[in-house]
């Protein structure tokens, strides 16, 4: 480990730094809370990722804590939604009010960052339940069954089409649900099957994805891997117990630095 | 002191979640010999108080015991290097 302000700013430019965090759950009581953090942004990380309940309820209201708390951060924000902020069916005020104040919000679809280590790409969906191999819930059954994993189904796919269709140095998958069980660890196995979906992991399997961030599992651990080598890391904040974690992603130098271009 | 159920557990979990003014779904609640214990993190201290009282209020009998953390926000010192 390397202090991450030293190792930004004198890393070599073969390096993209990614901070992170979930789960941060604004509200006004909150408002200002991870501020002195955030304002150190810019010398730690190229980009901020949010993923998903970034409030409590999804209201106008606590959209606007969130675009108070990280807006102008002096790095870009992507965000993904999270369940919470579908509570109150706002999500279309809610994603407007994140727009307004230069958050990208992503939900099955993708963005490209130029950074001075190289393209970033990032590709976003909030994800949804349904279990993992072996356990899982399968199209079948009653209509409501069956719309269950259909819905994960859907956010699945559109989100291996972002990561295959990104034209960058290094893809990150964003998440709010969990695509591996390795980081639900903590949780309570009963209810692994509203915590994530192997439907996930399986997308974050498909493309040559570097990273794959998530959140919702408060009780989780940081750390687990994708069936296909991915590293996967839930950043839901009570896991983390600070403002964000930043990693350092070594972008490939060749030959995918001198294909790149053509890709 | 009355019995602490299961039904009275769930009961309590639902209320986290379900009640507006609370919306919490990081909370553990652990029925103990004889308290019923409420442990996890939070992002505020109101929201912790708010958690307490509204478990007393709503089930009078029942002993809670709290342990809810308010999740420290300080800047991160290290990176993870991830080659």
């Amino acid at each position: 480990m390397i202090p991450a302000e030293e190792a930004h700013r004198d890393r070599p430019h073969t390096m993209i730094s990614v901070a992170a965090v979930a789960d941060v759950h604004m509200d006004d009581d909150v408002l200002g809370r991870y501020r002195p953090a955030l304002d150190e942004l810019p010398g730690k990380a190229d980009v901020l990722l949010l993923g998903g309940d970034l409030t409590r309820h999804g209201t106008v209201s606590e959209a606007r804590c969130v675009a108070t708390e990280f807006g102008n951060l002096g790095v870009p924000v992507v965000a993904v939604l999270g369940n919470h902020d579908y509570h109150c069916d706002q999500v279309h005020q809610v994603v407007q009010i994140l727009t307004d104040v230069g958050i990208t919000v992503l939900e099955g679809d993708s963005v490209v960052l130029d950074t001075p280590g190289g393209r970033l790409g990032v590709a976003g969906a909030k994800g949804f339940g349904g279990g993992f191999a072996g356990r899982c819930a399968s199209e079948f059954g009653e209509p409501e069954m069956k719309a269950f994993i259909r819905t994960t189904c859907d956010i699945a796919d559109r989100l291996a089409a972002s990561l295959a269709e990104l034209d960058c140095d290094v893809r990150v998958a964003l998440t709010h649900y969990a695509p591996v069980p390795d980081t639900l660890a903590g949780e309570p196995l009963e209810i692994y099957p509203f915590l994530g979906s192997y439907l996930l992991g399986q997308a974050i399997d498909s493309a040559p994805t570097a990273l794959a961030i998530h959140g919702h599992a408060h009780h989780g651990t940081e750390r687990g891997t994708t069936p296909g080598g991915v590293r996967v890391r839930n950043v839901a904040h009570p896991v983390i117990k600070q403002a964000y974690n930043v990693f350092h992603l070594h972008v490939p130098q060749s030959p995918g630095f001198a294909t790149a271009g053509t890709g | 002191m009355s019995e602490i159920d299961e039904y009275v557990e769930a009961e309590i979990q639902r209320l986290l979640t379900e009640e507006n003014s609370l919306a919490e779904q990081g909370i553990t609640v652990h029925r103990r010999e004889h308290f019923l214990q409420l442990s996890g993190e939070v992002a505020s201290p109101q929201r912790r108080d708010e958690i307490v009282r509204l478990v007393r209020e709503n089930f009078p009998d029942v002993p809670v015991r709290a342990d809810i953390g308010v999740t420290r926000a300080q800047a991160p010192r290290e990176a993870e290097e991830l080659s």
